[in-house]
């Protein structure tokens, strides 16, 4: 479809023989990226006590992601603060502004969400083995478990391990694509349908662009709340 | 900058209000959804991978079609086990 299609901006751009040309998909995640922190300049430029609108929604972010933090991972999670954030809010930056007609949802694309997930996921392995050392293989190792039961037992706790960046990602890029698609097939009934029954798909079409609405939100904030939990397995020892 | 008297009496008053929704308040509803939305691909998610695993290692060691099956029933396990764990995640958060 062509709200998906990625093309060039501008001049090719090849480094070492990697095609690192400027697409629309990195131009939409640099207007993401320049609202996010035009917003977050404006809103902590007067620090009022008794703030104005756009200081009081910077402030919410703030403690909304900063309450979630302390909820699933802990004060010991504090330093990451910065990083969740920042995640957070390009995730649903991302998604808000593929929400806008004639724009491009990079979050729509695997690649975008698979390098973020795994970016995460190495993180957290790294976080995990330098707080602990060879101990953090022992999220691998449930206790309790019968001796003959344990190689099997890993192998799952293995798979299971590798599977937290593929679920992470796919889930954004499946419900953006999706959420998109959907919004698609029933403007196209609208325009076939015509003047006489086009008005339901077209209500539906409404409909469904505020459970977008919702389900970007959502998603970010899942995306964000799954990286806390997996921050806490590795800060947390305990299985 | 001085902070006038009745702010800060109507600042406390506003700190237990918001004490007070946030205890016994509905602020989780958004989060149930996020949940309902977590558990599907968590298990798709460990069946892909296992399979994956399996498809890989049968090229390693030449023993196709055996090890993809296995980790195939491998992953579904390891699906399982994600899911029975976001699910006791979220009964402990209520």
């Amino acid at each position: 479809m062509q709200q998906f299609s990625v093309h060039k901006i501008g001049p090719e751009i090849q480094i070492a023989g990697i095609d690192l040309s400027f697409t629309n998909a990195s131009l939409f995640m640099v207007i993401s990226a320049s609202i996010i922190m035009l917003f977050l300049f404006i809103g902590t430029k007067e620090k009022k006590i008794i703030p104005n609108k756009i200081q009081l929604i910077a402030e919410m972010f703030y403690t909304f992601v900063a309450k979630m933090i302390s909820d699933t991972a802990g004060s010991k999670a504090k330093p990451y603060f910065p990083f969740i954030f920042s995640l957070f809010m390009f995730v649903l930056f991302c998604n808000m502004v593929g929400m806008l007609p004639y724009s491009f949802t990079v979050t729509s694309h695997i690649i975008v969400t698979l390098i973020m997930a795994v970016f995460i996921f190495i993180a957290v392995t790294i976080i995990g083995f330098a707080k602990h050392g060879l101990k953090y293989l022992s999220i691998f190792v449930p206790s309790g478990v019968p001796v003959v039961l344990l190689p099997l037992i890993t192998i799952i706790e293995i798979i299971s391990y590798l599977s937290r960046p593929v679920s992470l990602s796919v889930r954004l890029f499946a419900n953006m694509m999706a959420g998109h698609t959907m919004l698609k097939v029933f403007g196209g009934f609208v325009i076939s349908l015509g003047l006489l029954g086009g008005w339901l798909p077209l209500g539906f079409s409404i409909a469904l662009t505020g459970l977008e609405i919702l389900v970007a939100f959502l998603q970010a904030y899942v995306f964000a709340i799954l990286t806390c939990i997996y921050l806490n397995d590795a800060l947390n020892l305990h299985h | 900058m001085t902070i006038p008297e009745d702010f800060k009496t109507r600042l406390k008053i506003a700190k237990k209000k918001i004490k007070k929704q946030i205890e016994n308040d509905s602020e989780n509803r958004g989060s149930f959804m996020g949940n309902a939305f977590k558990l599907g691909t968590e298990l798709v998610a460990a069946v892909a991978v296992g399979t994956i695993i399996g498809f890989i290692l049968d090229n390693w060691f030449d023993t196709k079609p055996w090890l993809i099956i296995i980790f195939f029933f491998l992953g579904t396990a390891a699906g399982i086990l994600n899911v029975v764990r976001t699910a006791n995640r979220m009964q402990k958060e209520d």
